[in-house]
């Protein structure tokens, strides 16, 4: 929509008043990016000495098994949410909208609550959850009789990874719900009201008329959920610092790792560079997927 | 009314005069001169929760305050951050080259800040303080380059890392008038005490540090010796992947998920979890560090007067296949005070610095420490009177200091890098899914590429 050229304030204006804004943004993601980048180039043990190396760092991490794993455990992570945080969002969406559902507001809401939580604090609370002798899990477990399944949950290599995803999911449940409610509910209803009359049940809806009116914004929320995984830190810093051992170890606790405990600030600024690298071959891999799995056929 | 005034005025009077009534060191802080006016930063990481039942941070708190008191004209800024924020903070500073003017120096950084020109050599300085004849040279070791050059005044309390913490009273039960001396008597009475339900020993590795400072340090030279880690430091030879270090590992790994003697989740709880085990009931025994001891004595002291009196101390069980040292315990002092560089610039301020150094870990501190905590730093003292101190202090300080032979404490020397490496590994070796040959050998290679 055309700013009224009546109302539209002056270029000048403008640009200052955008400045300050851009400033920060640049000074905020664009120069440390840069600054990693060029910084991945030297060995810089910490302090202020840093020596040129060349790509040294970067052949280094390509035969880093542990950063592989790392970035395997994201993958999986990605995968678990993308299916765990849009997935659910979607259906609790189609829920809340429903004609059955009443406040909806309050259902918003609280969906949406935990998202504004600290990270570190929804960790501290599972840590406290999956805490072997004092933990709700194991308790509930023993209730119900069960007690040869309590075990210590985050000591578990096989199932940690699973166990670290869930407060993931559930954190951000909610903010992908009301980025798919503002474009389910640009979705005129005189489309569902016309393929009621022909039959059509509620998942059939969702399917055929519902997710491919809202293709766009979908693949916006794959996109964010990629990004936002790939460089996931928070949660798994406060439940299991990456362990036991490297069982948890995801891409940016690994480079957190590598440049404060082991003050190899070169191999760690390698590191960034790498995961930003790789998030962009994921989300540009899963966009065209997307697009190829979902393209119109040629009439 | 005027009674209870009378009442209530004596009660103000004496909680005034209790306030006042602080501990005092039979050393004053040398009041002396120095030209310095301004602004002199020291960073560390004795905060007041930490210095509650913890002897020598309250002590250097104190001395700080003292030394503060005597030279008004400085303005003495103090940074403090609990101890796990404080290593990230100054790692961070480091790497920025942004460091404050004093500071606590971490052993394993030794070499690779001073290669950085991060610290200065304070060699010939400490050869020439006053107090110089009275240090306890063996202290100063993790914190010399390999040509001789030391970098920083060794602070706070010589402490153990490895104390194995007891309730006598459970361990009589079970049939121990002392706490077993090798981990076949410990095995055979976790049979006994997993039939009450109660954990043997607590034991928290959380943080990864701990199974390196608390357990494998003291372990490791039962198998190796002395002379073993001397020569790692050295670079005289000794490697990680040599037997008698594997055989620790080994034994460590088999201690850990062959036996029932450890709490299920000595990963995933901290040192600070873990001892709660043992102070509400449910561990029979804990082994952890001087911090731990600290926090226990405290602790029960205040909250339980049966088990305070029954709490008991040991060394590190000696395994069955080990040789040397069966009452070897890790003690020295973890960090040190050091000064950036910088200071060089401006010698008033140097000169202040070196003064604030050799005052907080001089004879006001330590004389400070021994009589109300009956606890050593880098000065020695004369005739410390453990009369005045509870059974429990006492033997404290005799096991220290006098009955248990010392060994040095693996993660003060080498590098941050070699035991990260090796801390990460030894959690998935004691979950049993690495086996210690693997271990060592990766420890070695970072210990190759990285000192």
């Amino acid at each position: 929509m055309k700013m009224l050229n009546a109302t539209r304030p002056k270029n000048k204006t403008l640009f200052l008043y955008l400045m300050i804004p851009v400033a920060m943004f640049v000074f905020t993601v664009f120069v440390p990016l840069i600054t990693a980048l060029v910084y991945s180039f030297f060995e810089w043990k910490g302090g202020p000495v840093k020596t040129f190396n060349g790509l040294t760092n970067y052949i280094q991490l390509f035969h880093d098994g542990t950063f592989w794993e790392a970035f395997g455990h994201n993958i999986y992570l990605v995968i678990a949410c993308i299916i765990g945080q849009v997935g659910i969002a979607f259906v609790l969406v189609l829920m809340v909208n429903s004609k059955l559902v009443k406040c909806k507001t309050i259902h918003r809401t609280f969906g949406f609550f935990p998202s504004t939580i600290a990270a570190v604090c929804i960790g501290l609370i599972w840590n406290m959850i999956y805490h072997n002798k004092y933990g709700i899990l194991n308790w509930f477990l023993e209730s119900i009789g069960r007690k040869d399944l309590c075990q210590v949950w985050l000591n578990n290599s096989d199932l940690v990874m699973l166990l670290v995803t869930i407060p993931l999911i559930w954190q951000y449940i909610g903010y992908y719900m009301v980025i798919i409610l503002s474009a389910i509910s640009g979705i005129s209803t005189d489309i569902f009201e016309s393929s009621e009359i022909d039959g059509a049940n509620g998942f059939q809806k969702a399917i055929y008329i519902t997710l491919p009116l809202i293709k766009n914004t979908m693949l916006v929320c794959v996109t964010l959920c990629i990004a936002g995984n790939m460089k996931a830190f928070d949660n798994i810093y406060v439940m299991t610092k990456g362990g036991p051992g490297t069982a948890s170890m995801v891409m940016a606790m690994y480079g957190y790792q590598i440049s404060f405990s082991q003050s190899n600030m070169g191999y760690g600024s390698c590191i960034s560079v790498g995961i930003f690298v790789l998030s962009l071959l994921v989300i540009g891999g899963s966009q065209a997927l997307i697009n190829f799995l979902t393209r119109e056929k040629e009439a | 009314m005027k009674k209870r005034q009378v009442i209530s005025t004596v009660l103000a009077t004496a909680m005034v005069a209790s306030l006042g009534m602080t501990a005092s060191a039979a050393t004053e802080v040398a009041a002396n001169e120095l030209a310095y006016k301004g602004e002199l930063e020291i960073m560390h990481y004795s905060t007041s929760e930490e210095s509650e039942g913890n002897g020598g941070s309250d002590g250097f708190r104190t001395v700080l305050a003292a030394w503060d008191e005597a030279h008004p004209d400085i303005t003495l800024t103090q940074n403090v951050l609990a101890n796990a924020e404080y290593k990230t903070q100054i790692a961070t500073l480091a790497a920025a080259g942004d460091l404050p003017d004093v500071f606590l120096l971490q052993g394993m950084n030794t070499i690779a800040w001073a290669d950085q020109g991060l610290i200065m050599d304070l060699t010939d300085t400490i050869a020439a303080s006053p107090y110089a004849a009275d240090y306890n040279e063996a202290y100063f070791t993790p914190f010399k380059t390999a040509d001789g050059k030391i970098y920083g005044y060794p602070a706070l309390t010589g402490g153990t890392c490895t104390v194995v913490i007891y309730d006598k009273a459970m361990w009589a039960e079970a049939g121990y008038d002392a706490f077993p001396t090798t981990w076949a008597d410990v095995e055979a009475a976790s049979e006994k005490f997993n039939e009450q339900g109660i954990t043997t020993v607590a034991f928290g590795n959380g943080g990864k540090w701990q199974a390196n400072s608390d357990f494998l340090s003291t372990l490791g030279n039962r198998y190796t010796g002395p002379e073993w880690f001397q020569s790692l430091i050295n670079k005289g030879g000794a490697a990680f992947t040599d037997e008698a270090f594997v055989k620790a590992l080994t034994e460590m790994q088999r201690l850990f998920t062959e036996t029932s003697i450890f709490n299920e989740d000595f990963n995933a709880v901290t040192n600070e979890d873990a001892r709660e085990y043992y102070i509400s009931g449910d561990a029979a025994a804990f082994i952890g560090g001087n911090w731990d001891w600290s926090y226990i004595y405290a602790t029960l002291k205040d909250s339980d007067e049966e088990k305070f009196a029954n709490m008991g101390i040991a060394v590190l069980p000696q395994p069955a296949d080990a040789t040397e040292a069966p009452t070897s315990q890790n003690i020295g002092l973890g960090y040190a005070i050091a000064i950036n560089p910088n200071l060089a610039e401006d010698p008033d301020k140097l000169a202040a610095a070196i003064d604030l150094a050799q005052e907080i870990t001089g004879p006001a501190f330590a004389s400070y420490v021994a009589e109300n905590y009956a606890l050593g730093g880098l000065t020695k003292v004369a005739d410390v009177d453990l009369s005045a101190f509870d059974q429990q202090t006492q033997d404290f300080y005799n096991w220290s200091y006098v009955d248990t032979e010392t060994c040095e404490i693996y993660d003060s020397c080498i590098n941050s890098a070699v035991w990260d490496i090796l801390n990460t590994d030894m959690q998935t070796m004691m979950n049993g899914e690495m086996d210690p040959a693997t271990v060592a050998q990766n420890a070695q290679d970072a210990y190759v590429a990285n000192y």
